[in-house]
């Protein structure tokens, strides 16, 4: 199959993520000849989504490589005299700590199968050809996920795997200003049974499996900004659909809240006060055009956010809605940056709907498949379950001039762009890491009831001394595709304090959800 | 007459004639020189159906399938999926079963599948028999013709088909999910919560 792939070309790409698709996409489009590979079975790196079987092969995957040793293949061959190779990590490690745990109670305790589950190929288990020294065939492929017992004890697993979390634009919530940090996360994944209303079990899940598209990485979008417009622009957006948040919440005096935010909600919130509604619109009227008034925040500009809204007489209430789930700002961010951000979140409100945030229908895996299409449409290769070898270097001009692939091909090409996990250490010894920690729940109730079960919610849940970062969290619908009826998928982050995922996010979540009465744990 | 979007992903071996029965279905024509897909993302076509007109939006695989490395949101949201092989090469037909468990597993559930035999024009060097193409599909419940975009044969017949497979929209349904695309027309710019 390789053999197939010409020997030329202008770029190639390694790595699915979505500034890799955005590049391949945009070299395309102006007529570059693009390779663009993944070393990995599926689209997406660690911007990919998967289904609840798809899932649990990729925690056993990364189990399993955990195990084994990284060799360094480097094919001399293929290498001339003045030339010099970068050889690339066979193995991804940014991504550690994955536990999992079900706390769902399994009557029926017969084998359950994914409807229209096929066996899982092998090679799922092993997205490395290269690596001579991991025996294929000794893969347990889970032909399906096997039903945990009632009460099963937590099953562990934790590996060490790499993963590039590169922000591109500013317009994703919540770490917008990630700008091109590199996050290790170490990341907890739980299957937690809420209140049983209907009763969903494991072995439902299991069956219904199919229905859920699990992001490693949930993000949201506000409805304007650098992304959204390059969606637009690029026509990409007629590829994919999305659905507005429709609820932001807050964690608030020990109860969630839903947070008004557009005039309509404020008028009609039943917890704020006449006084209070008047002084929040009164507020945001002026943060939608904050630099036409300069003398109102001329004083606070050196001091923080938090202490001009109390300037502004915002009571309690209203300066924790403000700052921690519109701003969605720290306690010490300065008054300018508090106004800049609410001042966003306004422009984004009523965009598409009610809420400034969009979420992707499916997950975000999409965006950059939507790219990578776009990029075969002008003529990208696609080629995924591929890697490359090493990068070959030109000892006089310093010069990437050619790649040598996982079949040990040498390709030629005038760029290459490499998704940062593919680096080894070596060559990322100057790159600041920052550490995001995790978590993913199915649960069957939503946080906070409504009339609707079909609410996508973001909820912002302060630290209780206020020092640490806030806790973010979207709760997903069924009718986002991303989780089967009667479920709600939900995604917890934080930036990582301690050293594992389930001890920065266990206490939220304590305080957030209840499992079933009977259940026990 | 409501206007209903359908989605139809194209799948098949390279040069079996994906592109070929789309350019005649959508624009009557055939190109001898056509040249494998690149820059075809997809084309339209309005067809009328009972009470409902069905607006065909067909997707062509952009060559991502060369390397087997179609992208799952290919197949997302399909009504319908048209597998073409080549009547004249076995291997092709042989490869439609892989698109078929492909689909299975990525593609959504009551898709309509809809096999193409294509280039029957060329019936006297034929190497699958229509009977098996029958029998496989019965044994998946897709329809199944044999097609020349050549010649302009059963290309019609092939999408009335699908047409006929998609169950009419009750009264009450609209159709939509509550999903919206983005798009400059959605966008208003002075909208403001204040
Ligand atoms: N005789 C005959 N030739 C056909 C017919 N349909 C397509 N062809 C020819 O078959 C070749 C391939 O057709 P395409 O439509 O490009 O095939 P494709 O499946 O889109 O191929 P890729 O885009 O490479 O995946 C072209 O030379 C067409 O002229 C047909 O019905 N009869
Ligand atoms: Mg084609």
């Amino acid at each position: 199959m390789a053999a197939d792939l010409p020997a030329e070309f202008d770029v190639v790409i390694l790595g699915t993520g979505l500034p890799e698709s955005i590049v391949a996409a945009a070299c395309s489009r102006i007529g570059q000849r693009v390779l663009h590979l993944d070393s990995r079975n599926y689209y997406g790196g660690n911007w990919a989504s998967f289904t609840f079987s798809g899932l649990q092969s990729w925690i056993d995957e990364y189990k399993q490589r955990e195990a084994t040793t990284d060799e360094p293949v480097t094919n001399k061959e293929q290498i001339l005299e003045n030339e010099g190779i970068i050889p690339l990590n066979q193995r991804d490690r940014t991504i550690r700590n994955i536990e999992t745990f079900s706390f769902s109670k399994s009557e029926d305790s017969n084998i359950v199968e994914e409807i229209g589950a096929l066996s899982i190929k092998p090679e799922l288990l092993n997205t490395n050809p290269t690596d001579g020294d991991q025996p294929l065939q000794e893969s347990p492929a889970p032909e399906q996920p096997e039903l945990q017992e009632p009460q099963s004890e937590s099953v562990e697993h934790q590996e060490t795997t790499s993963e590039s979390d590169q922000i591109p634009g500013a317009n994703i919530a919540p770490n917008s200003e990630g700008g091109s940090t590199t996050d290790a996360e170490p990341n907890a994944a739980k299957v937690c049974q809420t209140e049983s209303r209907k009763s969903i079990t494991y072995s439902d899940i299991v069956r219904e499996g199919r229905r859920f598209n699990i992001d490693l990485v949930s993000k949201f979008l506000y409805s304007r900004g650098l992304l959204i417009d390059l969606l637009i622009k690029s026509n990409v957006s007629r590829y994919t659909e999305f659905k507005n948040v429709t609820r932001i919440l807050t964690y608030h005096n020990g109860r969630i809240e839903q947070v008004p935010c557009s005039r309509a909600d404020v008028f009609s919130s039943k917890q704020l006060s006449m006084i209070e509604k008047r002084t929040l619109m009164k507020f945001l009227t002026f943060c939608a055009d904050y630099e036409q008034h300069p003398e109102e925040y001329q004083d606070y500009k050196d001091s923080a956010f938090l202490d001009f809204l109390q300037s502004k007489r915002l009571t309690p209430s209203l300066q924790h809605f403000v700052l921690c789930s519109i701003a969605m700002v720290s306690k010490n961010t300065n008054t300018v940056d508090g106004l800049k951000a609410t001042q966003h979140f306004l422009r984004c409100l009523g965009r598409y709907g009610n809420t400034p945030f969009l979420f992707h229908m499916y997950g975000l895996g999409e965006i950059p498949q939507c790219f990578c299409r776009m990029s075969a449409v002008f003529g990208g290769i696609y080629c995924l379950h591929h890697s490359l070898q090493c990068l070959v270097i030109d000892e006089d001009s310093k010069q990437c001039k050619a790649v040598i692939d996982s079949s040990g091909k040498r390709i030629s090409c005038n760029y290459v762009l490499v998704e940062d996990s593919y680096l080894s250490e070596v060559t990322c010894a100057q790159v600041q890491y920052r550490q995001i920690s995790r978590a993913i729940l199915i649960t069957d109730c939503s946080v906070l009831k409504s009339e609707s079960d079909q609410e996508i919610s973001v909820l912002t849940v302060p630290s209780e001394d206020g020092r640490q970062n806030a806790v973010y969290m979207t709760e997903l619908c069924s009718s986002t595709n991303t989780c089967m009826k009667n479920t709600y998928l939900v995604h917890l982050s934080c930036p990582s304090v301690k050293a594992t995922a389930r001890e920065d996010l266990e206490p939220v979540i304590q305080k957030l959800f209840t499992l079933d009465a009977d259940g026990g744990e | 007459m409501a206007i209903r979007e359908l989605k139809v992903c194209l799948l098949g071996d390279t040069g079996v004639g994906k592109s070929s029965i789309v350019c005649r279905f959508v624009q009557d024509h055939f190109d001898h020189n056509i040249s494998p897909t690149i820059g075809a993302s997809f084309m339209t076509k309005t067809v009328p159906c009972g009470n409902e007109l069905h607006k065909f939006l067909i997707w062509d695989t952009a060559g991502q399938e060369r390397f087997h490395s179609l992208a799952p949101m290919y197949y997302r949201g399909s009504a319908a999926a048209v597998i073409v092989y080549d009547i004249t090469k076995q291997d092709s037909f042989h490869t439609l079963k892989k698109w078929v468990k492909e689909l299975k597993e990525h593609g959504p559930e009551n898709i309509v599948v809809a096999i193409a035999g294509n280039k029957c024009d060329l019936s006297d060097i034929r190497e699958v028999s229509m009977k098996d193409a029958r029998e496989y599909a019965d044994s998946i419940g897709a329809i199944v013709v044999e097609t020349s975009a050549k010649n302009a044969i059963n290309v019609e017949e092939l999408f009335r088909g699908i047409s006929r497979r998609i169950p009419p929209l009750e009264p009450h349904q609209n159709g939509s999910n509550g999903a919206m695309k983005l798009g400059r027309q959605t966008s208003q710019t002075t909208n403001r919560c204040c």
